[in-house]
């Protein structure tokens, strides 16, 4: 019954994309239901997927504008005298964007739906300008952004940034080189703010020093040879991210920190009983937190921040206000300094139907996170009444649910032998029908495929990598077993234990409420698994459950996304059990490899210990030996089918983005991954609206 | 009198007492805790924390500590007044539930008085006109009020609203207001936006309400004082209003005590449908985030309105009903 109703949606949602574009081989298609459901069909889906394009960042001080604009808000606070003009508050070096179509026009509110004070990503992403370095467009390429330029040294153990002359914070205070000193001295060595020191700023276990060179420049030194602390530095992560995202809901990193706001709730710099009189007017438990609240961007409107936005009403409000930065550094080629829409307005949605139905309705005027992928249909049907274009985004990572074998499972001897048994992972593997999870979860615009990341991506092994062991083969797949040793089946088909307890059978561990619905998709792959006579059980778990069994090594087979996994080194969690905070291949393993052997366990299996020792190599290595090695790991994990893939490349997490017709500058396809913070990487400063 | 005052105060501190132990206890019993739910979320939603992060979280929050001591400090707390940090929100308790507690009331009341507008006089009126059509119609509607869940008479509303009208989708509040400091035209806009959710949260106990109202009347509508009174030649009107209704509001007082953590909390899953700023949302939330001593105080306060209510509808009873004031006095 719901595989029918599913297919009714599928078709209209056809109809749909064929009416949009009225293309021929659409039209022909659609008159021969008997075709529907087969393979033309994922290209319908990609009628949606426009071309990669997106803001560029010009680096020639020769082409940047000599004068500059600001948009009508701030002039008139100029005339007031509440403003310094804006060539004083444009930085002399500023970041120079030209737009992805054309020049803008100031103005505009930007409405946006959010779920609550959880939903942080959803603002950090937008206001993610403020990183040391940052991606262009295509994800693959460093470029400036808070700091002008940068330089390691040869051995790889220093590396240089400059910042921008003349760049100030959202206060007007100037943004120097001593932002990073507070930081590093005062936050990251403060044991009471920062416990342990973080990998990030580490390289084989020895902790990067941090030191002023001028007002303008700043040295991160290594004991090591660090040759991936400029992907760092770009990437989405403690080091890089930016203050923002690094210093919201509790956290202490991203290298630089308001130092001329932050020090009157600093113990060093303030007297014990005047700081003890404002934790306690504040209502907070002691400085520590005090202060963690005070640095939050979403929580105190008058934290100096570097964002093209900064809030105004804070997160923990019916709505999440942000506001024009009047200092911001960012400008176009004419001059204009950057953004052009003055305002953000979220508001809270209790629940994602809510939300989407809003999205429907024309309630918002882009976007692109909690839109969800199984709306499609209902979306298309309703743009031309709520006036905006629906695009995806599909993401980069091979794998949107992927079946995480547990490397270090014990409980049950017999399932654990199997899943370390190579040919019992590559047989799951085959008897997974991809092309009709791809139709019914995807709606047809997934990748079906292996682990592998996309082939855009200099981490990839290559196309046949993303085939390896994974198509849909029941007959290889049934021979793989029979020669292991599972050959003898019960009455319906199913095929026995070795040690005489009945049936085989294998749990699929999933996690209700993530943006895929994993135990569905379990569902189906646990009917597929019937015809190479293995018995599945999907049992889903509240989310923070479905964590707890892991980290207890309670899982035989996880089903979770690999997003990230295509930027391997900035976030191997998901493709590799190195980190214990999400080890899905095997939590004892991560705990070993994190804690350099003295806790957890090494792994059994030679060819994971393997793909493990690589990756530790690779942060001492050059950038084009780091990308071979990065394909070699791919090339054991797929091999090994240690996480078999199923389908991927999807716009299923913020990759359905609706964007009013109204707005300007909104590329038509932009890349969808957490280190190019999407949509950072499309500058959304330069989005406006264009009546 | 006193004496039994008194002895109520006892058994409700106590009481309390006990609410506040198991709520903390059961918001603790699922594994793992707020960090790790925070993790799961973050992983889910396209982000990450890391290891170093989420420890020095796991401290802050005293998290590592054993749930006694946890118990003892949010007690600590709760004893000064102060309800602790909510941690999701990042802002104290009190002021997170504070901004919810009027908007729930406003809509609860709303709900209520609603409820009984509709409920008391079409309850009267078929039991006084026993099966004429106007009964049959009432049952009827009452009975398909009781069997449509409201979570799902709330979605269908809204997409008409959406279709129909293209009216705002949820929420109390246009998108002009919402976050805006209070004025004539938010209160009139709260206003235009209360009917739905109230008609919604109305319509299950309305029909709940006329049957009880109308049980309870027909039962004394046959007792000898009515026939006494009509005898006398009282209006009919009087009859029936002055006595036999006022009997058969018995059970609607002696529910008072839980109408108040009612008007509190409100529908969970209606106000999660219709994107309501009230408290039950959150503290649904704040269960499944694991957020402890946001969590606890709702439920403490829930609590104590359930307390506070069974007292109220017990002196209640004792003013409107004359039989329960003379019991057990010789």
């Amino acid at each position: 019954m719901s595989q029918k109703r599913r297919r009714m949606t599928r078709r209209e949602f056809l109809r749909d994309a064929a009416l949009a574009t009225g293309t021929v081989a659409l039209a022909g298609v659609i008159p021969a239901p008997a075709i529907a459901g087969q393979a033309p069909e994922p290209k319908l889906g990609a009628q949606l997927i426009g071309k990669l394009e997106g803001p560029t960042i010009i680096t020639d001080p020769a082409k940047w504008p000599k004068k500059f604009n600001e948009a009508p808000m701030l002039a008139e606070l100029v005339k007031a005298g509440k403003l310094p003009s804006v060539d004083k508050r444009v930085p002399e070096e500023p970041l120079v964007v030209k737009p992805v179509h054309s020049i803008g026009k100031y103005g505009g509110t930007w409405r946006r739906g959010f779920t609550g004070p959880g939903d942080s990503e959803n603002g950090n992403r937008i206001v993610s300008a403020d990183k040391i370095l940052f991606w262009d467009y295509t994800g693959n390429k460093v470029m400036p952004s808070v700091a002008k330029a940068w330089k390691m040294s040869d051995d790889g153990r220093t590396t240089t940034i400059s910042l921008r002359k003349g760049m100030k914070w959202s206060d007007g205070a100037p943004f120097t080189a001593d932002d990073f000193v507070f930081w590093h001295e005062d936050v990251y060595l403060n044991k009471d703010l920062q416990p342990t020191p973080h990998p990030d700023f580490m390289i084989n276990g020895k902790s990067g020093v941090l030191r002023k060179v001028d007002d303008l420049t700043v040295v991160f030194e290594f004991a090591e040879p660090n040759y991936l602390f400029v992907d760092i530095l770009a990437g989405s992560t403690a080091m890089g991210g930016g203050q923002a995202l690094q210093q919201h809901a509790g956290r202490t990193m991203g290298a630089y920190t308001p130092a001329h706001y932050l020090k009157q709730f600093h113990p060093k710099y303030v007297s014990k009983e005047e700081l003890e009189k404002k934790v306690k007017d504040a209502g907070f438990d002691g400085w520590v937190a005090l202060i963690k609240n005070r640095w939050d961007w979403r929580l105190n409107p008058e934290l100096p921040t570097l964002t093209p936005w900064k809030t105004v009403t804070p997160i923990n409000n019916p709505t999440w206000v942000l506001e024009r930065n009047p200092y911001y550094w960012e400008v176009d080629t004419q001059g204009n300094q950057l953004p052009y829409i003055d305002k953000l307005v979220m508001t809270l949605a209790e629940n994602l139907e809510v939300l989407n139905l809003r999205a429907i309705a024309g309630q918002y005027d882009l976007q692109e996170r909690h839109t969800s992928m199984a709306k499609l249909p209902v979306f298309l049907e309703n743009r031309d009444k709520g006036n905006y274009d629906v695009r995806l985004d599909p993401a980069l990572n091979g794998s949107d649910a992927t079946l995480q074998t547990n490397q270090a499972y014990e409980a049950d001897p017999e399932i654990a032998k199997w899943l370390h048994t190579r040919d019992f992972r590559r047989a799951l593997s085959l008897g997974i029908d991809r092309d009709q999870l791809n139709e019914t979860f995807w709606v047809g615009v997934g990748v079906p495929g292996s682990i592998a990341p996309s082939e855009t991506v200099p981490y990839s092994p290559g196309p046949s990598w993303r085939k390896k062991w994974s198509t849909h083969d029941p007959k290889q797949a049934n021979a793989l077993l029979d020669k292991i040793g599972l050959a003898k089946k019960d009455a319906e088909g199913y095929r026995l234990r070795t040690d005489g307890k009945g049936r085989l059978r294998i749990e699929l561990t999933t996690s209700a409420g993530a943006f895929i619905p994993h135990t569905q998709i379990a569902e189906m792959i646990k009917e597929q698994w019937k015809k190479i006579g293995i018995q599945a059980d999907a049992k889903e778990h509240e989310r923070s459950l479905f964590f707890t069994r892991i980290n207890n090594n309670e899982h035989q087979i996880a089903l979770w996304a690999n997003d990230g996994s295509e930027v391997l080194y900035l976030f191997p969690r998901h493709a590799l059990p190195v980190d214990p905070v999400e080890a899905l291949l095997g939590h004892p393993i991560a705990r070993w490899y994190a804690s350099n052997g003295a806790q957890g366990k090494a792994p059994k299996d030679p060819q994971l210990l393997k793909a493990m020792e690589l990756f530790r190599s690779a942060g001492g290595k050059k950038t084009q030996e780091r990308y071979k090695i990065a394909q070699e790991i791919f090339k054991i994990l797929v091999d090994e089918q240690f996480s078999i893939g199923t389908v991927g490349q999807s716009p299923a997490t913020m990759g359905v983005r609706i964007a009013s017709r109204r707005l300007g500058n909104i590329p038509a396809r932009q890349i969808n991954a957490q280190h190019a913070r999407t949509p950072g990487s499309s500058h959304p400063s330069t989005f406006y609206y264009k009546a | 009198m006193l004496a039994y005052l008194v002895r109520r105060l006892i058994l409700a501190v106590l009481t309390l007492w006990a609410v506040s132990v198991l709520s903390f206890v059961v918001i603790q019993l699922p594994p793992g805790d707020y960090i790790t739910s925070y993790i799961a979320q973050l992983s889910a939603t396209g982000s990450f924390v890391s290891q170093q992060e989420a420890e020095a979280l796991r401290q802050q929050y005293g998290l590592d500590r054993p749930l006694h001591i946890q118990y003892l400090r949010w007690m600590g707390m709760v004893l000064q007044g102060r309800f602790g940090m909510a941690l999701e929100w990042g802002r104290p308790v009190s002021e997170v539930i504070g901004d919810r507690l009027w908007l729930t009331m406003v809509v609860s009341i709303a709900a209520i008085v609603f409820t009984w507008l509709l409920a008391l006089p079409i309850g009267i009126y078929s039991a006084v006109r026993q099966y004429s059509m106007g009964d049959y119609l009432a049952t009827f509607l009452g009975f398909i009020g009781l069997a449509v869940p409201s979570f799902m008479l709330a979605l269908i509303l809204m997409y008409l609203g959406f279709t129909l009208f293209n009216a705002n989708i949820g929420g109390l509040f246009s998108d002009e207001f919402s976050g805006v400091a209070w004025s004539l035209a938010k209160v009139w806009d709260l206003m235009k936006h209360l009917p739905l959710p109230a008609l919604i949260l109305g319509l299950a106990g309305t029909a709940q309400l006329i049957r009880i109202m109308r049980a309870n009347l027909l039962d004394e509508l046959s007792k000898p004082y009515v026939v006494t009174a009509r005898a006398r030649g009282l209006p009919e009107t009087r009859v029936i209003l002055k006595y036999p209704v006022r009997v058969a509001l018995n059970p609607f007082v002696s529910t008072i005590g839980y109408l108040l953590p009612y008007v509190v909390s409100g529908s969970i899953i209606v106000s999660l449908v219709l994107s309501l700023p009230t408290v039950g949302p959150l503290l649904l939330r704040a269960l499944i985030a694991q957020d402890m001593f946001l969590a606890g105080t709702i439920v403490l306060l829930l609590g104590v309105m359930t307390v506070i209510g069974t007292f109220l509808s017990d002196l209640l009873l004792i003013w409107i009903d004359p039989r329960i004031r003379f019991e057990g006095k010789p």
